[in-house]
């Protein structure tokens, strides 16, 4: 059954050049290769970010004013936090290639933060006399930095496999779960 | 801080969230009313900005005030940046954004309650 195929021309034969006809689409709804991180759903994962970056940032730059020789360790922690911070809401605010490696980082570093800190302030509480934004898994900000990487990362695969060619199906948004 | 503006403020700052929930849960994006509780949000918080001053300036207030300060402060950014954001995305994640912008409001006033009496530091 393959004669006939191939004797059509290529733009009529359905599923055979799924890249082409995604990257025209994508083209066409975002006018450009930018991945759309920042719309949508991405904008409340972008102001959620971006009051992170605020509390952790501003936490940190107050403790590391005013008593930084009290926990060095957890404070420089807290500082590096807010970088990640404020790393993740501009690059997931921007879009565009380089931005989206630069999300994708961010986020991972910021869930490995979370574990690993939120692992040792459990394990040696002696190391981390002040909270930091990771400690005990960030359940002083209502374990919201545990779960924030997580959904950075699902929305990033998701903004991918939106770009780089929709599977079949339609690939209908799933609505926000609220 | 006063506890009665305080309590207000957290009260209209749930409403708010709750209103704009509404929208996201039916698919709407914001619309004037939202724009106006957010308003009368941001108008709490100057007065908050304000009488936190003043206690300060005559001694009142917690130890470190640097912290409380900075809430202050940044409080007063939220409504604003969750209004912009919102008449920017004119679909159910713009309203998304003033869930958020409220509930982060909330929080923070509970915050500076908390480091006002000296509890929860």
């Amino acid at each position: 059954m393959s004669e006939p195929d191939r004797a059509r021309p290529e733009h009529v034969r359905p599923g055979t050049r799924a890249d082409d006809g995604a990257r025209a689409g994508t083209a066409a709804r975002t006018g450009g290769t930018r991945p759309g991180t920042a719309t949508g759903p991405g904008r409340l994962l972008v102001a959620v970010y971006a009051i992170f970056a605020l509390a952790a940032g501003a936490r940190a730059a107050v403790q590391i004013a005013t008593r930084y020789s009290e926990a060095p360790l957890a404070y420089v922690l807290s500082a590096f936090a807010a970088a990640v911070y404020v790393l993740a809401t501009v690059a997931l605010a921007r879009g565009g290639r380089t931005s989206f490696r630069v999300a994708v980082a961010a986020c991972s570093i910021e869930l490995a933060g979370v574990l690993v800190v939120g692992t040792l302030s459990v394990a040696d509480s002696a190391a981390f006399p002040d909270e930091t934004v990771w400690s005990l898994y960030g359940r002083g900000y209502g374990f919201v930095p545990l779960v924030l990487p997580v959904a950075g990362l699902l929305w990033l695969r998701r903004t991918a496999r939106a770009a780089g060619g929709t599977p079949a199906g339609g690939g209908r948004p799933v609505s926000g779960g609220e | 801080m006063t506890d009665v503006l305080g309590t207000v403020i957290i009260v209209v700052a749930l409403l708010a969230a709750a209103y704009a929930l509404v929208a996201t849960l039916r698919d709407r994006a914001m619309d004037l009313g939202h724009l106006i509780v957010l308003g009368v949000l941001e108008a709490l918080l100057i007065a908050q900005a304000v009488v936190g001053f003043v206690k300060l300036s005559g001694g009142e207030g917690p130890d470190g005030s640097a912290t409380f300060v900075g809430y202050l402060l940044g409080s007063l950014l939220i409504p604003v940046a969750g209004a912009g954001w919102g008449l920017l995305e004119r679909s159910r994640w713009g309203s998304g954004v003033i869930v958020v912008a409220g509930v982060a409001v909330a929080v923070m006033v509970v915050r500076m309650n908390q480091l006002w009496s000296g509890t929860g530091v």
